[in-house]
């Protein structure tokens, strides 16, 4: 099974929020708003005001596609990423209705990309393909304290694999250069846990806290291909990494205007300034090939999220959503691996019942992301453009 | 049934947008601003010719400083660059009569084998030599002549005493700043004087002079007055410090390893005139006239030995311990800054004629000294060591197509201030570096 995740395009600035259809249709906010299974991702305190047992499995195919284009030169490079490919599986069960317990468990995809250049691009010293997937998986208990307050904590397991791979500025006779692809599993673990208060009739406040994570590699596959004369330099065999997936704190408020029509907004703060240093540690170094420390410097930032939900009918929801989120990468940092920048996204979703026991939600999102920068380890100079287009689905069974 | 014709309705809807999805390229506004550049001239010696791996051959000449240029001059409205070619398969020839130098393996006399600069064929391609590739109707661009001195520079007949320009003078009785005028270009670029300062240093100062400040002035002068009086626009270049290229940075000063044995025999035979040496890293000795009675010393840190020194003599038969290096392989801290404070005169010189002349000025000494310290480009790392550092050819002196990428660059930069132009500078990753076997 290869379900490969989204894009790390969206896990800059902030979270992959491909993590609930409903939520994906609201800007991605939803902290406050017990709106269904993925809840247990959102904020697992609020899954104990969810009304009734439910799986939700949601997919959300996503297109990126990023234009590099030189600062200096006539050169361009354009991405061939293949389709992202985030999803989640949520489940959540109580006794009955009078149980104060929820469990559930979520599996689901928060950080993870490919991103492939074309070939010969004039980055390719600096990257020419990154694939991260990571799943995190998350048993979840939540407890209604009364009926005015929730509480839920998950503890997670993350799993995943990473994949790097560059060109090296070293040619055989027919041109070809050298490349190095770093490939190795790597895994962590983490906690989700969340608070919801209804502090009237009319308006929740939420608190939910996910830890970092560190995806460890501990004995990843270095391979070298180059030319034959060199193959002592760069000796293919071992290397250990880390990179730091970052807690999240978001405070989330919901307001019922009606019946027909919620707010939900959420605010997170992204604690990206752990991601400082991408280090590489070789089992075995030679003057070609030393352990590299390359600096990333990530700041933490803020993101803000904006939806509506409105019943049009008894079958029918609509949804609106725009977000905004502030990129951790500064200037001098940005690299062909995350040409990330402040953005804004556009979404909008759809929600029909189907009986007692069914329910089909859609959503789509967009956006469109710029950024100029020099980056001070490679010089490479430029500006990035990508367009990121995400719709989805999610069928859920209730009982 | 309705459903999946929704799911069907979405998606292809979907499909659409993401066709849609693609960023587009932002259009940049190149020109030539004040510029004509219908007719290019590069008029310079071995470093403008294309010359790289010690000879002149095809892939040299296209990547030579001129094509490089000329083709970025394309993209602004610049006309054709003709250059006198070399076949596609000549494996080049050099003064010597050399083949170009390429990456092999090598055993040296203590029987060990290590990647080394070896010679193409076992002797150069002297056919091109009989080849005379002018025609009036396709007037050269590349004026870049292998040995050309300044001195030669109106010479008539100069294709009697060099066979470069022999391959593409219009009649016996040429010279090369004639030829090269005689299509009157609309724009030139002038890079001379390197050649005469790199005969001195590769020499190791030997039998040779320097060009004094005033010689050289006298030889530029009336260069850059008769090519400015055909063509008003141009650019010259400055000259680089030689002494920091690799050809005399690869054998340290000090790199006479020595156990107790050697260091013993050497004490004995030196510590009588005061020289003495101990085991591990030795500074070589070498003749020196003005060094005492005996016209032998060690060397100090900033002397340079030249690579074209036997290593095979030095590792297996004493040279430069035993036997001293002989002056032409050393040069001494006195010559290395006869050097240095000569070029910046030169370059002192250069500057004032293009503020004079109102042309493009191309701080190229600059670009050798920021390669001498380190350049970082879309993540490939040049430095100055031998082989290994990316930016110069196998010579150790001129720079391979990736080295004359980045050069090229800097006179576009040169001329895009002076001339209010916009030409794109050219991407050097897709220029080679060094080719490994």
């Amino acid at each position: 099974m290869t379900f490969l995740a989204g894009n790390f395009l969206f896990s800059q600035g902030f979270q992959v929020n491909f993590q609930g259809q409903k939520q994906q249709g609201m800007g991605g906010a939803g902290n406050a708003l017990p709106l269904d299974a993925a809840s247990v991702f959102f904020n697992p305190g609020s899954v104990s005001f969810l009304k009734e047992n439910s799986v939700n499995i949601g997919f959300t195919p996503t297109f990126a596609n990023t234009l590099f284009e030189d600062a200096n030169t006539t050169s361009i490079g354009r991405t061939n990423s293949p389709m992202g490919t985030p999803f989640s599986v949520y489940a959540v069960y109580r006794k009955n209705e009078e149980s104060k317990f929820f469990y559930g468990v979520g599996i689901y995809t928060p950080f993870g990309s490919t991103i492939q250049y074309e070939d010969a691009w004039t980055g390719r010293f600096a990257l020419t393909k990154l694939q991260l997937k990571s799943i995190f998986i998350q048993p979840t208990v939540s407890y209604k304290l009364n009926e005015k307050i929730g509480i839920g904590a998950g503890f997670v397991y993350t799993i995943g694999n990473v994949n790097l791979q560059k060109d090296i500025p070293v040619q055989d006779a027919d041109g070809t250069y050298g490349h190095a692809e770093l490939d190795g599993k790597a895994s962590g673990f983490g906690y989700n846990v969340g608070f919801l208060v209804q502090a009237t009739e009319k308006l929740n406040i939420g608190l939910s806290y996910r830890s970092k994570v560190n995806m460890e590699v501990a004995e990843g596959t270095a391979t070298f291909t180059v030319p034959s004369s060199l193959t002592a330099n760069f000796p293919s065999g071992t290397f250990s990494s880390a990179l730091p997936l970052p807690q999240v704190a978001t405070l989330g408020l919901a307001y019922k205007l009606n019946d027909k029509l919620a707010f939900a907004l959420d605010v997170n703060y992204v604690g990206w300034k752990a991601y400082d240093t991408l280090a590489f540690d070789y089992a075995q170094n030679t003057t070609s090939l030393i352990d590299t420390k390359s600096a990333r410097n990530y700041k933490n930032t803020l993101a803000f999220r904006f939806g509506a939900n409105y019943a049009l009918t008894e079958k029918f929801d609509a949804r609106l959503g725009l977000a905004y989120g502030l990129t951790p990468v500064q200037n001098g940092y940005v690299t062909p691996e995350t040409p990330d920048a402040n953005r804004f996204n556009y979404t909008a979703g759809l929600g029909y019942k189907i009986g007692d026991h069914f329910q089909l939600d859609a959503s789509v999102f967009f956006t469109h992301l710029k950024r100029t920068d020099t980056n001070l380890e490679t010089n490479l100079s430029g500006t990035f453009t990508t367009n990121v287009l995400a719709p989805g689905l999610a069928i859920i069974y209730k009982f | 049934m309705k459903t999946n014709f929704k799911k069907i309705a979405f998606f292809s809807v979907a499909a659409l947008l993401v066709a849609a999805c693609k960023p587009k390229e932002s259009k940049t506004d190149y020109t030539a601003g004040d510029l004509n550049l219908s007719n290019f001239v590069a008029i310079g010696g071995t470093s403008t010719s294309g010359y790289m791996g010690d000879a002149l051959y095809r892939e040299g000449q296209e990547n030579s400083l001129g094509a490089i240029l000329a083709k970025q001059f394309e993209i602004v409205g610049g006309g054709l660059f003709n250059q006198p070619f070399v076949a596609e398969n000549s494996v080049g020839i050099n003064t010597d009569n050399l083949a170009q130098l390429i990456l092999g393996f090598k055993t040296d006399c203590l029987n060990v084998t290590s990647l080394s600069p070896v010679r193409k064929a076992s002797s150069g391609d002297a056919s091109i030599f009989s080849d005379n590739l002018y025609d009036a109707t396709k007037p050269f661009g590349n004026y870049g002549i292998p040995g050309f001195y300044m001195a030669y520079a109106f010479s008539p007949a100069y294709s009697s005493q060099n066979n470069f320009f022999k391959r593409m003078a219009s009649s016996t009785s040429a010279s090369v700043i004639g030829d090269a005028l005689n299509s009157t270009p609309t724009f030139f670029s002038l890079y001379v004087g390197l050649d005469e300062v790199m005969t001195y240093a590769k020499a190791g100062g030997k039998n040779t002079t320097l060009l004094t400040e005033s010689q050289f002035q006298a030889l530029y002068s009336p260069i850059i007055d008769q090519v400015t009086s055909v063509s008003n626009q141009g650019i010259v270049s400055t000259l680089p410090d030689v002494t920091k290229m690799p050809y005399f940075n690869t054998i340290p000063y000090d790199g006479l390893n020595l156990d107790e044995a050697n260091a013993a025999s050497l004490n004995a035979i030196y510590n009588p005139i005061g020289l003495s040496f101990v085991v591990g890293k030795n500074a070589f000795v070498i003749q020196d006239p003005s060094a005492g009675t005996f016209g032998v010393r060690q060397m100090v840190p900033g002397e340079k030995i030249v690579l074209s020194v036997p290593l095979d003599s030095v590792k297996c038969n004493k040279m430069g311990s035993v036997f001293p290096f002989r002056d032409e392989f050393v040069l001494t801290l006195d010559e290395v800054n006869s050097i240095k404070n000569n070029t910046e005169l030169y370059n002192n010189y250069i500057t004032a004629k293009a503020a004079e002349k109102n042309i493009a000025l191309v701080e190229t000494d600059d670009f050798y000294a920021s390669l001498t310290s380190g350049i970082v480009f879309n993540g490939i790392g040049l430095n100055p060591n031998f082989v290994s550092g990316g930016a110069y050819s196998l010579d150790g002196i001129n720079l391979n197509p990736r080295g004359n990428a980045l050069l090229a660059n800097e006179f576009i930069k040169a001329i895009n201030a002076k001339y209010k132009s916009n030409i794109p500078t050219v991407d050097a990753t897709l220029f080679r570096g060094v080719i490994f076997p």
